[in-house]
């Protein structure tokens, strides 16, 4: 059945039925503690020989993750038991500056998701590798350390640049902004940290690749970048996770701060294996006449509930998300975005593409908000679903909410399915039918493809057919 | 006992416990509680999603269980429509839909119902015609039966006029080929709090059509549900308001696709004047999977007209098949359009005038489905009216500024753009 395809792809048989589902015996999983309490807490703070605040920070996160009620809405979330998730894991003792010196096997589960062949040929401008909540390995290109620009992991980050860290750090997304997102203040560990100087222009996509490697072990990253004025900056966050027997968890937070006329893209294709419940908070605030981008790709996880927001401070702020899901067998994806609006003269658009099969679930789940005083602002929300068999599922609640006259707000959904007459043209012109298919879905999240960088929306288009293998037949 | 006091002092003393299965989201529009038991259904606290919009404190009144007097009913009924009272047991034999939250349960459980019997074959010339008059603001609850025999074609018109505290239950059953249209319009005077649920069970390849008309109140809503007992039903959902300052004004429906080859169609249009003005628009649309062949859309536009009014608006669709012939929804909302505006002052139509066309044609597509020429008249000069006073406050902000404190626009305003 999926034979076309792989004349058409070679090089996608490797890939197998999921490419990223191995795992390395576990080397430092093991002695991780399983559950959350204050001790665990205190322990990755001490570990880290954070400073008080931080451990103070990281304790009223734990409180108020106590306190916080679960979502009265979304996936249905019973399959987590936050007392069976190691919270830290700690897989080398001091951080690796050249590739040499990882493990030979964290090497070679770097190998498996091409990072060397990206490295070398100078397609990314850094790379940060989580593995097993921190970064272990860490390069920034000369020339960027030049212009000041700061992109390290987030624990050294707060050791090497403590004040501006600590500015920033939780403005973005409060401590108790929801029961996840208090949670990750309690025990994140790794992620990225990137701070762009005034003017600056990072011309590269700076990447980041993140693994889940222990069982039942979260990952907890945070990730803060800070766009200073009239900067740009485009940032990568790749997700692969192998496929472990019980439910993990992944719950980042993000936090990105694009200061007046900054730019700043964030792109994530998010590739966990099946069993992964992703519940990620994600936000961005925009000051005046700035531009926040998010490009959020949702291919993997058993359930993902993630919302990018953007909040538009000022005057002529922009915000602008394009989303992709797509739902195969036993995956619910539950995301959208949001934007706020708070400053006259701003805009926003989402445009939303989901495709679901298999008896998976998509859902967008979106918010436009309008606040008084934010006059002569414009919003327009697009949400197309496709359905290519009968048993799974789509849904759109978009909700809406204006408080200023002075605006202008559209909102439109269509679901289709994949028609007889499309499968027909393309098959009287030769195509098997799960050709047919698969280029039938690569078309209709082309819009969101071509924003992708070259390497991204390869492996999407590889990730999509893998997908659609079985869809037909 | 509060949140806090589920925390002990000491966290190592207890594990986490606070355990994802104490709680799962509903995870269809279908899996929320319909019933004819009144326990089943807590006094809301304006947390849950079905309420969360809705001023919850103001109708304690009409969450109260007991039995009450209805409205005041006069009616006009056309030649072989009866109207006689029925019982609950008999009423529910004809396969009314449940109630779906607090207020319709308590409606149906406080009042006796009536039914309203339009026979098999009818095919009335005249409106069935009933004013339902309030005469103050003790609670009162109705529960009105509307059984529409098979191949029947008829228009019933529901008028909520006078002062009340309302809590109302309308169930139509609709028989196999049938075309019925029901218009309800809500006139309330100022001060008046109605919670209606108007529910149609429709037949199959029949027509169904709903028209919510809500211009007075202090609290309105209005929540339209539709059913299908078999294939090939058609449902038409309608819907106009226009919110004061001090309005509330909320609109819900929830199509429940459970048949395959129907379609639906639900459009609301809404205008809001003054700072405090309110309006919700909620429209679920759930196609299950048996529902093959469905056709669906929504649509809701909102015209803001004056600073710190809010609208809400949230177009709720669930798809469970592939199946479909279509499926979609809109939502738009927006001010006056000051390119309509120059277009029509520069043929020298004044200001007052050019937005009293434009809100005109706003509503008019919806107006003119209702089937009654003299209360098209009667509505459309009710929301001049209502636009006039605005219309004032625009032209001469000086006249009222603490109305209208902020009002950037003497210059113009029209309709609302489309993205």
């Amino acid at each position: 059945m999926s034979t076309h395809i792989e004349e058409l792809n070679p090089g996608l048989k490797d890939i197998g039925r999921y490419e990223y589902g191995w795992a390395d015996s576990d080397v430092a999983g093991s002695s991780a503690r399983r559950g959350l309490n204050e001790e665990v807490v205190r322990d990755i703070s001490a570990r880290k020989s954070e400073p008080e605040w931080m451990t103070k920070l990281r304790l009223k996160g734990l409180s108020l993750f106590d306190k916080k009620p679960m979502p009265s809405w979304g996936s249905d979330l019973t399959g987590i038991d936050f007392q069976n998730i190691k919270y830290f894991v700690k897989s080398t003792e001091k951080q690796a500056t050249t590739w040499d010196e990882l493990p030979e096997e964290i090497k070679n589960t770097y190998d498996r998701l091409g990072i060397p062949e990206a490295e070398k040929q100078r397609l990314v401008a850094g790379v940060a590798a989580q593995y097993e909540s921190e970064v272990v390995y860490h390069q920034i290109r000369e020339d960027l350390e030049e212009k000041g620009v700061i992109f390290l992991d987030t624990d050294t980050a707060l050791k090497e640049h403590e004040d501006i860290f600590r500015e920033h750090f939780a403005t973005v997304i409060p401590v108790g902004d929801n029961k996840f997102a208090a949670l990750n203040t309690a025990v994140w560990s790794g992620g990225s940290f990137i701070y762009v100087p005034p003017g600056v222009h990072v011309d590269i996509p700076l990447q980041a690749y993140f693994r889940i490697n222990t069982e039942n072990m979260g990952q907890f990253e945070r990730t803060l970048i800070i766009a200073d004025e009239g900067s740009y900056v485009h940032y990568v966050e790749g997700c692969t996770a192998p496929i472990y027997k019980s439910d993990s968890l992944h719950s980042a937070v993000v936090e990105i701060i694009v200061k007046k006329n900054a730019r700043v893209r964030y792109t994530t294709i998010q590739n966990w294996s099946n069993n992964v419940y992703n519940l990620v908070t994600k936000r961005a605030t925009c000051e005046e006449g700035a531009t926040m981008e998010w490009v959020d790709g949702n291919i993997g996880s058993k359930v993902t509930m993630k919302y990018p927001a953007v909040f538009l401070m000022g005057e002529h702020a922009k915000g602008e998300t394009l989303s992709i899901a797509f739902a195969g067998e036993g995956q619910h994806q539950d995301t959208g975005s949001k934007m706020v609006h708070a400053a006259p003269n701003t805009s926003s658009s989402i445009i939303s593409k989901s495709v679901a099969r298999g008896g998976g679930r998509a859902s967008y789940r979106g918010l436009v908000q309008v606040l008084e005083g934010a006059s002569h602002s414009a919003s327009t929300v697009r949400c197309d679903a496709l359905l290519v068999d009968t048993i799974s599922r789509s849904d759109t609640y978009p909700y809406v909410d204006i408080r200023e006259d002075d605006v202008s707000m559209g909102h439109e959904a269509t679901v289709s399915k994949v028609s007889d007459d499309q499968l027909f043209y393309l098959m009287s012109r030769g195509m098997a039918e799960d050709e047919a298919m698969a280029m039938i879905v690569r078309g209709f999240i082309e819009p969101i493809a071509r924003e992708l960088p070259m390497e991204y929306a390869l492996e999407l288009n590889r990730l999509i057919e893998l997908q659609m293998e079985g869809a037909v037949g | 006992m509060s949140v806090a006091d589920t925390m002990t002092a000491d966290p190592l003393a207890r594990p986490h416990t606070d355990s994802v299965a104490a709680f799962v989201p509903d995870q269809s529009r279908a899996e929320r509680t319909a019933s004819f038991d009144v326990s089943a259904f807590p006094v809301p606290t304006g947390r849950e999603e079905e309420w969360r919009f809705t001023p919850v404190k103001k109708l304690s009144a009409l969450f109260a269980e007991g039995a009450s007097d209805g409205l005041a009913w006069t009616d006009s009924l056309p030649a072989g429509v009866t109207v006689s009272p029925i019982s609950a047991s008999d009423a529910r034999a004809l396969g009314i839909l449940p109630p779906q939250d607090r207020a319709a349960v308590v409606a149906a459980a406080s009042a006796a119902a009536v039914l309203v019997d339009i026979p098999a074959e009818a095919e009335l010339a005249e409106p069935v015609r009933v004013v339902l008059t309030g005469s103050g603001d003790t609670a009162s609850h109705g529960h009105v039966v509307v059984r529409a025999g098979r191949h029947s074609k008829a228009t019933l018109v529901l008028e909520h006029t006078g002062l009340a505290q309302h809590s109302e239950l309308v169930s139509v059953v609709t028989g196999d080929g049938s075309d019925l249209t029901v218009v309800s319009t809500q006139r309330w005077s100022d001060g008046s709090v109605h919670l209606a649920q108007h529910d149609a069970l429709v037949g199959r390849d029949a027509t169904y059509k709903h028209v919510g008309v809500t211009l007075g109140g202090e609290v309105v809503r209005l929540n339209a549900n539709v059913r299908y007992a078999g294939p090939g039903g058609n449902a038409t959902l309608l819907g106009v308001y226009f919110a004061d300052a001090g309005q509330h004004l909320e609109h819900r429906s929830y199509i429940d696709h459970n048949a395959p080859h129907c379609t639906s169609r639900a459009t609301y249009k809404g205008a809001l004047q003054g700072a405090t003005a309110r309006t919700v628009w909620v429209g679920d649309v759930l196609i299950r999977a048996e529902a093959e062949g469905t056709d669906t859309y929504e649509l809701n536009r909102n015209l803001i007209l004056t600073d710190g009014a809010r609208a809400d608006s949230v177009p709720n669709l669930e798809i469970e098949t592939g199946e479909i012939e279509g499926a979609g929804h809109a939502s738009a909302t927006g001010r006056f359009d000051d390119l309509q505006l120059f277009y029509l002052q520069a043929r020298g139509i004044p200001e007052d005038e050019a937005k009293r066309l434009v809100v005109r044609g706003f509503f008019a597509d919806i107006i003119r489905e209702i089937p009654l020429a003299d209360l098209r008249d009667e509505i459309t000069a009710a929301i001049e009216e209502e636009l006039a006073s605005t219309a004032y406050a625009s032209a001469n902000p000086a006249a009222n500024p603490a109305a209208n404190p902020t009002a950037p626009n003497a210059d113009g305003q029209t309709v609302t753009k489309e993205n």
